[in-house]
């Protein structure tokens, strides 16, 4: 009974206190690409991404209801930063849904303008009036929109002196953009306004010292009244010149014997279960980066996942030679291959930021489909060769032959072009090193192999996409990603998204696997495309060397079987070595890594001459 | 185009470096992207130089045949017929090559021996060997868009060429374009260019190509002969640049910001 009540209460209470008109409710998801492409239209930068933005606790002024009914704490408000630009998830902020639809391309074409937010005030009303400037139609859009939002504000003169005061100001500055240079102090937050671009949450705290935000304008903190809400969201903390968590220990320690306790400890730090609830419940998160990784972590990463959290093998594995230049002489059966499955990545649809140059590369490659051509001077065909007749018919004491002889004909052929590509990458835990402060290698070589399945998918060239790593010559990890016979889709696309680096480069024992793999495909060209960040290296003697004669051996059976091999690497020094693995014109160095996955499809039509 | 001259807004030096090479019988290369008046500068420099064109537009079927000429059929047997550029060569005449790189390479091998200083086409089929006329001029265009990935032109074949790279017009040379050649108000043509400098954006990420100046004169034309502005755009901007939904739907919605 007690609980009957208290639902209905709760109900009662949040429908008095709510706000939003769930009827107009339009959703951010299906818009989500029209509204990217309306974003760079206006002058948005290309790379930036439309996402779904968090509530964020605003402190406003509530209503007795609202402080009763526990809502009107958060709020999703529009900001962005140099990746992507946030957009509330639904908006029913407008009882017409012809409004709040309208809204959403308004908040894409302000932050449009807004790349770098230094004045919420001044900026939100400069943005405003640019926009105005070219569009003349955009501005009676925005009054709509703007008389709109008014009329759910609260009237100025119902609230005490400085709180209606910059209601007032507030509500000029939505009307009258660029009237308003300066907001009075006063108690709160004022309530958000839906039409304005906010600053990232953690905008303030980009700064090193976490002083008050005197150097924010001219003007003073009371000029940013929504940046105390924000600043509570999110924390950036310093600790690097904390002590770390590690206790002091002795190193002899380490190695001693325990008693087995036989004791049931039951878990409750099962974290990694909830932790979007978690965060959910959290109102501020803290984000902290160690500046002295490894100091504090130790990770055992050489050793090999247990079984049960580790891709299916498929089969027994395989037992492949080596070379041992210092013997000369090839180690018969001396390294396991191990192919490997990743059963249990997920389908993925192409990623989002991959989107529109997936659907570029598609389409160029789609024309690179041989068309049908027609074949001159034939003995049959489906049309006379005019030229052919005309050629016989003026040159005809030069002929020697009877026009029976001749070919008059032309026919219209349906060439195929044989040609099959391999992709190998390199999966070793080198490519885990940071790219920048956002990307690594291998989500470099993720991106690039998703890329280029999709240009050569267009072409419908037959291709297959192949990982490797090492841990000594007992397991040559190779990855599967996608063979020759499996049509392209979301699961292969899941497999490739899903690779993570790890162990060695054996990389010889990679290569004569794939040379068989490819060996089989009957195609005229057979292209195995090697992508790497750096020399063959194992734990064991795999290096230097060693290393590099045994993977020079593999090329060259590779190109003894026909094969065309070619490397593409991000490795700086590749000059050093590359030239005589791959022959000089086997190799490409790529010195900008962030222009791989543009580069490797262009790479892929010189390699195979359709550049021309 | 009548007789009337030809109205051509100069972007650059483009006119005086035409009229140098043209001077020095050195053959012309012009890029630039779809529409942004290549084909318009070279009849109007024609006119200039008071010289005929010969326009071939090259497709990838087009043969070597095509642009020499060929035995044709006629009543008292066969008789040989000049291709257009075996004409220019003859009587003198800017030769313009559209869209080059369309055609197959070894058909733009013929150009060789005019492009340098012998300036001679020997024809094979009839044995002759014809020097070029003192007026006669090879012009050669191509877009350095998205067929250039695959197409280009041979090294050798580009370097015997003046090349001239043309982009779309600056936005205040553009309105004077559109307004000339549509007879639109200044004002709605102002507005037509700031949409089609908004649409230029998108170009290589939504858009393959970007909106040209041919395509806003042809909205600037409509618009002038009664159809809703509005309504233009749609037809003559959003429509042909894309048929993929979301983007038709986000071009829309950038030209209700607009008209």
């Amino acid at each position: 009974m007690e609980e009957f009540v208290g639902e209905i209460w709760h109900k009662l209470i949040s429908r008095q206190a709510n706000t939003d008109f769930a009827n107009a409710t339009v959703q951010l998801d299906p818009l989500q690409s029209q509204l990217a492409t309306y974003y760079r239209a206006l002058g948005g930068a290309p790379g930036v991404s439309i996402d779904g933005a968090d509530e964020r606790v605003i402190r406003t002024h509530r209503r007795f209801a609202q402080k009763l009914a526990g809502s009107h704490l958060r709020f999703a408000v529009a900001w962005q930063d140099d990746r992507s630009l946030r957009l509330p998830v639904k908006l029913a902020f407008f009882e017409d849904p012809e409004l709040n639809l309208e809204l959403y391309y308004w908040l894409t074409a302000m932050a449009a303008r807004l790349p770098r937010m230094r004045h919420w005030l001044k900026d939100n009303q400069r943005a405003t009036l640019e926009l105005f400037e070219h569009r003349p139609k955009l501005q009676q859009a925005y009054q709509r929109l703007a008389e709109a939002c008014i009329a759910l504000r609260p009237d100025p003169s119902t609230l005490k002196d400085s709180l209606g005061e910059r209601e007032r100001l507030l509500q000029q500055a939505i009307l009258q953009p660029g009237t308003v240079d300066e907001l009075p102090g006063a108690k709160g937050a004022p309530n958000p306004i839906p039409l304005w671009i906010y600053p990232p949450p953690w905008q303030d705290l980009m700064v090193e010292t976490e002083d008050d935000l005197d150097d924010q304008g001219e003007g003073g903190p009371q000029e940013q009244p929504t940046v105390e809400g924000s600043r509570k969201q999110a924390k950036r903390f310093d600790d690097s010149k904390q002590t770390d968590g590690l206790m002091v220990f002795k190193l002899e320690a380490l190695f001693t014997w325990a008693e087995s306790v036989d004791l049931d400890r039951p878990q409750e730090e099962n974290l990694d279960e909830d932790l979007e609830g978690a965060a959910e419940d959290l109102d501020i998160i803290t984000l902290s980066k160690k500046r002295r990784a490894g100091s504090s972590n130790i990770k055992f990463d050489l050793d090999l996942p247990a079984p049960q959290n580790d891709d299916l093998p498929l089969g027994d594995g395989m037992k492949l030679p080596e070379w041992d230049y210092r013997k000369q002489i090839m180690l018969d059966d001396y390294c396991l291959l191990q192919p490997m499955l990743n059963d249990e990545a997920l389908p993925e649809p192409i990623p989002e930021e991959l989107r529109a140059q997936a659907k570029i590369l598609r389409h160029r490659f789609s024309q690179l489909r041989p068309n049908k051509t027609w074949q001159r001077k034939q003995p049959y065909g489906d049309e006379i060769d005019m030229d052919a007749w005309l050629e016989h018919l003026t040159q005809i004491q030069n002929t020697r032959q009877s026009p029976r002889h001749q070919n008059f004909y032309k026919h219209r052929n349906d060439p195929q072009r044989e040609l099959a590509c391999l992709l190998l990458s390199d999966l070793s835990l080198s490519t885990e090193a940071n790219l920048n402060d956002d990307k690594k290698v291998i989500d470099m070589i993720r991106e690039t192999m998703v890329l280029f399945a999709e240009a050569l998918s267009g072409s419908g060239d037959p291709f297959a996409i192949y990982g490797f790593s090492s841990i000594k010559n007992k397991q040559v990890r190779y990855q599967m990603l996608k063979n020759f016979n499996e049509p392209y889709g979301d699961e292969a696309r899941g497999r490739i998204l899903a690779v993570k680096p790890g162990f060695y480069t054996r990389i010889g024992a990679a290569i004569r696997q794939s040379t068989e793999i490819l060996k089989m495909q009957k195609a005229q060209q057979r292209l195995m495309l090697i992508l790497s960040d750096g020399k063959p290296n194992d734990i064991d003697r795999y290096e230097g060397r060693y290393g590099i004669e045994d993977t020079r051996r593999a090329i060259q059976e590779a190109k003894m079987a026909g094969l065309q091999p070619f490397c593409v690497t991000i490795d700086e020094q590749g000059n050093d070595y590359l030239p005589y693995l791959f022959g000089d014109q086997g190799y490409a160095v790529i010195n900008d890594v962030n222009r791989l996955p543009q580069m490797l499809p262009k790479l892929y039509l010189n390699l195979t001459g359709l550049a021309g | 185009m009548n007789s009337s001259v030809l109205n051509y807004l100069p972007q650059g030096r483009e006119v005086e470096i035409f009229t140098h090479a043209a001077n020095n019988k050195l053959p012309v290369l012009i890029k630039g992207p779809t529409g942004c008046g290549k084909t318009r500068f070279v009849e109007h420099m024609a006119q200039q130089l008071d010289r005929r064109v010969y326009t071939v537009s090259c497709h990838d079927d087009l043969t070597a045949s095509d642009l020499v000429g060929r035995h044709l059929i006629g009543a008292d047997g066969t008789y040989w017929q000049d291709g257009p550029l075996t004409r220019a060569v003859r009587e003198g005449g800017i030769c313009y090559l559209d869209e080059v790189v369309e055609a197959r390479k070894d058909t733009t091998v013929v150009l060789h021996p005019l492009s340098d200083h012998r300036r001679i086409l020997p024809i094979e089929r009839t044995g002759e060997l014809i020097e070029a006329h003192p007026d006669f001029m090879l012009v050669i265009s191509y877009n350095p868009g998205y067929q250039n990935l695959m197409k280009g032109l041979k090294p050798s074949t580009r370097q015997r060429f003046v090349a001239l790279s043309f982009e779309y017009p600056s936005p205040e040379q553009e309105v004077v374009i559109v307004c000339q050649e549509s007879g639109l108000d200044k004002q709605t043509v102002q507005q037509l260019v700031k949409l089609g400098n908004d649409l230029r954006r998108l170009k290589d990420h939504d858009l393959e190509e970007a909106a040209s100046t041919r395509l806003l004169i042809y909205t600037a034309m409509m618009i002038r002969s009664g159809l809703p502005a509005a309504e233009a755009c749609r037809v003559c901007l959003a429509q042909p640049l894309s048929d993929d939904t979301e983007t038709l739907a986000a071009l829309e919605k950038l030209i209700s910001g607009h008209f």
